[in-house]
């Protein structure tokens, strides 16, 4: 079977968020759907995973550091064939159910449980130096969240990251410029992130996190140390009622997701 | 050259003969010549430090492409440590106890205790032994945080050659612990023993009045000073070396509330949430009935300078204060009947 482009599996994964986003619970829905390129550049190509062999000795890692977006991990891996999106639908926050809405480390597809902010970094450096210590190929993928930023603790695993040199290691932040309580630059600025990155002694650039293309060629660029990627995003990205103003987190009704599926190509009964 | 190679006696395979060679060495340092020696024979074994590693280390001179030295970054040492294990390594971060339980305390509970991370979290500076360093040096609540981990294993040997055999003990120990050492005593108990096992107590004297049940260097030493004193004045103790709190040893607990009159626990660390805590939550459960005097640090931070004898003195921690409560403690023989009282008129 023929694999559908980068840009209809993103639009696919973004379906099955808002179908979160419409159960009882609801979910973190705008910073789901702002990273959600940046996961299809990553699982569609950039990275070397095996969906029917999750925990393979040699494969690729992706540590979501901003864990509260599970939604929008969960729906990737959905979509990529980690999990199954209908068991995922019916059990997102339902009792008894592995799909917590922080990231549980039970789903497939998933090393570590995340959604405490600024453990996904270190968590990443101690698997890139155990990797090399090893003499694996395995390259390790952390994805954290501008406002989380705010967090010591990256800039310490930042630090070690570049001190020892790990090529294996490449950070990429969803820079959405929202957080819980606002904007990033209302609360905490985030200003200047690539220059501090780059200070800190990583290899920088900025992209546009919604252009896979451009992100797939950011991601496979040659680097002799760690990598940090800015991807500028928005949240709520992809929903044409969300633009502007795509909410941290939403409960939707079964109107809003009627809109939401249409706006996304689904036509629904 | 370490003295991990130095003279005759291979630590591994003749312990005590290796700690005779060696007999200045206190805990702390006895752990990295164990872990070096041990790690020669396994090589998915992994030493992190956070800047406390001092110069010479004999796992960075034995294994230096084993030994990481982090940085002062307490918090990704241990959340680096969980990402190493998952790369199938077995992973010893060091640090001291003040740092490792608390300033690094979630990156303990979610990397770690969570995560089930094949992780041995070893800290030393336990309790009061930072002594003139002060109170940001001391801990005396990490026992009581650490245990209340779901899945966490607390361990504390109590000498030299215990020490050497709960780190053997670990490196083949799958999961998340917790190993507590000193920082000045150096201590080699003279005393006839079971073999080393993780979870399983160690009687260490036998004795029907009171149970002296202790955790750590300080505290099995004070048991066996106090249990001494005691004998002297005819009162005979059984001595329960608990050195892994957690899981506790609840049969050996039962044994000794059963066998005497009073039971005392002995640790370096906060009478609250410890060993005290725990024997407490035990003897209430198991409705052993019997009283608990706990011997510990008094629910106080002590800012002022000494010595480790004085601040533990201080608190209460030393072998005759511990004997002399006992004595007062101790329930009472059964008076002889009293007299009738006499009658009036």
């Amino acid at each position: 079977m023929a694999q559908a482009p980068l840009e209809e599996r993103a639009r696919r994964i973004r379906r099955t968020i808002v179908r979160l986003a419409a159960t009882s619970t609801g979910c973190h829905l705008g910073g789901s759907l702002s990273m959600v390129d940046v996961l299809v550049a990553l699982l569609g190509r950039v990275m070397h995973v095996d969906p029917s062999a999750p925990r393979a000795e040699v494969r690729d890692h992706l540590i979501l550091s901003k864990g509260h977006a599970a939604a929008g991990l969960y729906a990737a891996l959905a979509e990529f064939g980690f999990i199954d999106v209908e068991e995922l639908v019916r059990g997102y926050n339902a009792e008894g159910s592995h799909f917590t809405g922080h990231v549980s480390a039970k789903v497939p597809g998933v090393d570590f449980p995340t959604g405490s902010l600024g453990h996904g970094l270190g968590l990443g450096v101690g698997l890139a130096l155990g990797h090399r210590m090893r003499q694996r190929p395995n390259r390790v993928y952390v994805l954290c969240g501008d406002g989380e930023m705010g967090e010591g603790s990256n800039w310490e695993a930042i630090q070690v990251a570049a001190h020892h040199r790990l090529s294996n290691l490449t950070i990429i932040v969803d820079r959405n410029g929202g957080q819980n309580d606002g904007p990033t630059e209302a609360i905490l600025s985030q200003k200047a992130l690539g220059e501090r990155l780059r200070a800190f002694g990583m290899q920088t650039a900025e992209v546009d996190g919604h252009d896979v293309n451009a992100l797939c060629a950011a991601l496979e660029a040659p680097s002799d140390g760690p990598r940090a990627l800015v991807a500028n995003t928005q949240k709520g990205a992809g929903v044409p009622m969300l633009r502007g103003k795509g909410p941290h987190y939403a409960v939707f009704s079964a109107d809003h997701l009627k809109r939401a599926l249409a706006s996304l190509g689904e036509v629904t009964p | 050259m370490t003295a991990a190679t130095q003279g005759g006696a291979d630590l591994a395979v003749a312990p005590e003969a290796w700690l005779k060679e060696n007999p200045s060495l206190s805990n702390r340092q006895v752990f990295r010549h164990a872990l070096a020696r041990f790690a020669d024979d396994d090589a998915s074994v992994v030493l992190l430090e956070a800047d406390l590693a001092g110069g010479g280390d004999p796992f960075e001179a034995r294994h230096p492409d084993r030994f990481i030295n982090l940085g002062i970054c307490e918090a990704t040492m241990l959340d680096a440590a969980a990402g190493m294990a998952a790369a199938g390594q077995k992973v010893f971060a060091h640090t001291f106890a003040a740092f490792g339980a608390m300033r690094a305390c979630e990156q303990v509970r979610l990397g770690l205790a969570y995560g089930r991370a094949n992780v041995k979290l070893v800290c030393d500076y336990g309790g009061l032994s930072g002594a003139f360093f002060g109170p940001t040096h001391h801990a005396i609540e990490d026992l009581a945080i650490l245990r209340s981990m779901p899945g966490m294993t607390v361990v504390s040997p109590a000498d030299a050659l215990e020490t050497v055999q709960a780190i053997r003990a670990l490196v083949d120990f799958e999961g998340p612990v917790y190993l507590r050492l000193g920082r000045n005593r150096v201590s080699r108990l003279d005393v006839a023993r079971p073999a080393f096992q993780i979870g399983k107590a160690m009687c260490l004297r036998e004795g029907d009045d009171v149970g002296l049940i202790a955790h750590g260097e300080v505290g099995v030493a004070v048991a066996l000073e106090a249990a001494e004193l005691l004998e002297a004045q005819g009162v005979f103790a059984r001595v329960l070396n608990m050195h892994t709190l957690k899981p506790l040893d609840v049969a050996a607990l039962r044994e000794t509330a059963e066998r005497t009159r009073l039971l005392v626990t002995v640790e370096e660390h906060t009478v609250i949430g410890g060993l005290g805590g725990a024997v407490c939550e035990s003897v209430c459960e198991l409705g052993l009935g019997a009283r608990v005097l706990r011997v510990g640090i008094q629910d106080r931070y002590d800012a002022t300078a000494g010595s480790h004898e004085e601040l533990l003195k201080r608190h209460g921690i030393d072998g005759a204060t511990v004997a002399e409560q006992i004595l007062h403690a101790l329930p009472r023989p059964l008076r002889a009947a009293l007299k009738p009282a006499l009658r009036r008129g």
